[in-house]
C-alpha cells in the first residue's frame, strides 16, 4: 500500500505562560495509508489536537515534516476535509447550501454543486432536511452535515477532531456506525482523534496512543474490530469479546501510566 | 457478580390520572407577556395627564391639556407652522436622518470591517474615533458651523458623525467575534481570502452591524434637534426649538409626539429587518 500522509519527526513548541516552551508535539512519526482509519487516542493535553491542526495546515510545525502525497503541508486546503468537534455550519445557509459550500468556493455551477451536495446528504441520511436551517437540527444531525460538507470537495483524507465528543453516548454510537458505513461506501482515508478508548477500538483500523508532556506516540495497534463489524454487524459480541476487553484494559493502563496525575489516582484507591 | 448488581428493577409504573404540568422558574422575566401591562401603563399615564390638567393642578404653560395638544396638532396639520406645512417639517427631518444614516453606513461598515481585520486600519482609525465618539454632538456643533457653514452640509455632517461611530464599532466587534473554527472550516474547504471575507466574515458580522444601526438611529434622533438648531427654517427639531421661544408648550408636545412616533416606527422597521435578515441571531 502506498503511503499517503507521512509525518516525520514533527515537533510543535508553544510559548509557555510563565516563559519557556511547552513541547506539545515531540518528534512524532506516523504514516497513514490509503483507506485506513487511523485514530489518535489520548488524554487531554497529549497533543492529539495539535497533531490534527498541523495536518490540517491550521498550525505550522516547529520542526520535522508533514507531507501529503509527497507535497509538504503549509496551509489549509480542500485536499484535507476537516470535521470539527463543535460544528462550524453557517447558520444563515440551509443544510444543502452548507454542504455545497466547498463546491461553491471551487467555482462549480450552482446546480452541479447542489446536485453533488444532495447526493452527500443522502449518504449521511439527511436528504429530508436539505432545506432546513442548521439550528433546527440536533447535535448529531449537525455533525452528519459536517461530515457531508467535508466530503463534498472529495478530499484525499478526512480529518476528524473529536467529532462525536459533544454528543450523548447513544447518539455517539449511531454516529460511529454512520461513519463506518460512510467509510465502507467511499473508502475514504480517515484520521480521527478521540479520548474514548472504546471509540478508538470501534472505529480504527489503526490506533496510536499518545501521552502528554511532551506529546508523543507511545504505542500503535493495528486492529480489525471495525472490519469485523462490517462482516457481522453486531457490536455486542465484538465488545464483549476477550480481545476487545483485554486491549481496552491494556490501553487504559498505558494511558494512566503515562499520565503524571496517575499518582493521585492510585493514592485514592488504597 | 452478586455483590456488584445488588438488585434490578424493571419499569411498570401506573400512569397518573391528571398530570400536573410544571416548569422551571425563570431567572429573568422569561417569555411572560408584557404587552397588556404596557398598554395599561400608557392608559394610566394618559389618565393622570388628563386628570392633572383638567383639575388645573399645573398651569397650561408647563403642561397643556391633552385636548389642547390634539387641537394644536390638527391646526398644524391644516395650517402648517412657521411658513411651512407639517409635511415639509417632517420630510426635512426625515431626509436629514436618512441621508446621514446612509452615509454613516457607507463609511462605518467598511472602516469597521477593516479595523477588525487589519492591524494598520485599527492603528490609524482607533485614535480619532475613540477621541471624538464620546463627545456630545452639541460640543462640536460650533466647529461644524465654523467649518461647514449654516446650510444642510453642517447638519448632515453632525448627524453622520454621531451615527458613524456606533456602526463602525459594531462592525468591528462583529468581525472580531467570528469564531476561528468557522474561518478554519472555510479555509479547509478551499476558500481564498476574499471568499472567507465574503462568505464568512461579512455575514457573521451582520447581526452586530444591525444592532449598531439601531443604536445609531437612536443617537440620530437625539442629535436631530441639535442639528436643526443651526439656522433652520424647516424640521421637527426646528419646530420644537422655535415653539419653546414663544413658550408654545402645546407645539413642543406635538413635536415631541411626532419625533417619538417616527423613532418608534424606525426602530420597529429595524427589528423587522433583523428578523428577515438574521433569523439565526441568538440561535447559534
Amino acid at each position: 500500500m502506498n503511503v499517503m500522509l507521512k509525518i516525520q519527526n514533527a515537533s510543535v513548541y508553544f510559548a509557555a505562560r510563565g516563559g519557556g516552551t511547552v513541547k506539545a508535539l515531540d518528534h512524532v512519526n506516523l504514516e497513514i495509508h490509503t483507506g485506513e482509519i487511523v485514530v489518535a487516542l489520548g488524554a487531554s493535553g497529549c497533543g492529539k489536537s495539535t497533531l490534527l491542526n498541523a495536518i490540517a495546515g491550521f498550525l505550522p510545525i516547529s520542526a520535522g515534516a508533514i507531507t501529503l502525497d509527497g507535497q509538504r503541508i503549509e496551509r489549509p486546503g480542500a485536499d484535507r476535509g476537516v470535521v470539527f468537534q463543535k460544528d462550524t455550519l453557517l447558520p444563515w445557509k440551509s443544510v444543502l447550501d452548507n454542504v455545497a459550500l466547498g463546491l461553491d468556493f471551487a467555482g462549480l455551477s450552482h446546480a452541479v454543486a447542489r446536485e453533488n451536495a444532495a447526493g452527500l446528504l443522502k449518504l449521511v441520511g439527511l436528504e429530508d432536511f436539505a432545506h432546513s436551517a442548521p439550528y433546527e437540527l440536533s447535535g448529531g444531525m449537525r455533525q452528519r452535515v459536517g461530515i457531508a460538507r467535508a466530503l463534498a470537495t472529495n478530499p484525499a483524507i478526512l480529518l476528524m477532531d473529536e467529532p462525536f465528543g459533544a454528543l450523548d453516548s447513544f447518539t455517539r454510537e449511531q454516529m460511529q456506525e454512520l461513519l463506518i458505513s460512510v467509510w465502507s461506501k467511499t473508502g475514504k482515508t480517515i484520521f480521527l482523534i478521540t479520548h474514548s478508548i472504546d471509540e478508538a477500538l470501534s472505529l480504527g483500523t489503526h490506533v496510536v496512543v499518545m501521552s502528554p508532556r511532551p506529546g508523543r506516540i507511545i504505542a500503535r495497534y493495528d486492529i480489525g474490530f471495525v472490519r469485523h463489524f462490517l462482516k457481522c454487524g453486531d457490536w455486542g459480541t465484538i465488545k464483549a469479546s476477550t480481545e476487545f476487553i483485554r486491549l481496552r484494559e491494556t490501553i487504559r493502563g498505558l494511558i494512566h501510566q503515562s499520565d503524571p496525575q496517575s499518582e493521585i489516582r492510585s493514592a485514592v484507591h488504597v | 457478580m452478586s455483590d456488584i448488581i445488588l438488585a434490578e428493577f424493571k419499569s411498570g409504573t401506573a400512569a397518573e390520572d391528571t398530570p400536573r404540568i410544571v416548569a422551571m422558574h425563570n431567572a429573568d422575566i422569561g417569555n411572560g407577556k408584557t404587552k397588556l401591562i404596557s398598554l395599561a401603563t400608557i392608559l394610566i399615564l394618559l389618565a393622570v395627564w388628563w386628570l392633572v390638567t383638567s383639575l388645573k393642578l399645573v398651569t397650561p404653560l408647563f403642561l397643556p391639556t391633552p385636548a389642547e395638544v390634539v387641537t394644536q396638532l390638527v391646526a398644524i396639520i391644516e395650517d402648517g407652522y412657521a411658513n411651512a406645512t407639517l409635511w415639509q417639517h417632517v420630510s426635512a427631518s426625515l431626509l436629514r436622518i436618512s441621508v446621514s444614516a446612509a452615509l454613516a453606513l457607507a463609511l462605518g461598515i467598511p472602516v469597521g470591517l477593516a479595523m477588525g481585520l487589519n492591524r494598520w486600519a485599527k492603528g490609524i482609525f482607533d485614535p480619532p474615533i475613540e477621541f471624538y465618539w464620546p463627545l456630545p454632538p452639541l460640543a462640536y456643533l460650533p466647529l461644524m458651523i465654523i467649518w461647514l457653514g449654516i446650510g444642510e452640509t453642517s447638519k448632515i455632517a453632525l448627524l453622520t458623525l454621531a451615527m458613524f461611530a456606533p456602526i463602525c464599532l459594531s462592525a468591528q466587534a462583529g468581525v472580531r467575534g467570528v469564531p476561528l473554527e468557522r474561518v478554519n472550516a472555510a479555509l479547509s474547504l478551499g476558500a481564498n481570502q476574499w471568499q472567507v471575507f465574503g462568505a464568512i466574515m461579512l455575514p457573521s458580522a451582520l447581526p452586530e452591524i444591525l444592532t449598531g444601526l439601531r443604536i445609531a438611529v437612536g443617537v440620530g434622533w437625539g442629535t436631530l434637534v441639535a442639528a436643526e438648531l443651526i439656522a433652520s427654517t424647516r424640521g421637527i427639531g426646528f419646530m420644537i426649538m422655535s415653539a419653546s421661544h414663544f413658550l408654545a408648550t402645546d407645539v413642543v408636545f406635538v413635536g415631541i409626539a411626532i419625533i417619538a412616533t417616527f423613532a418608534f416606527a424606525f426602530s420597529y422597521v429595524l427589528r423587522w429587518l433583523e428578523i428577515v435578515l438574521v433569523p439565526w441571531k441568538g440561535k447559534h
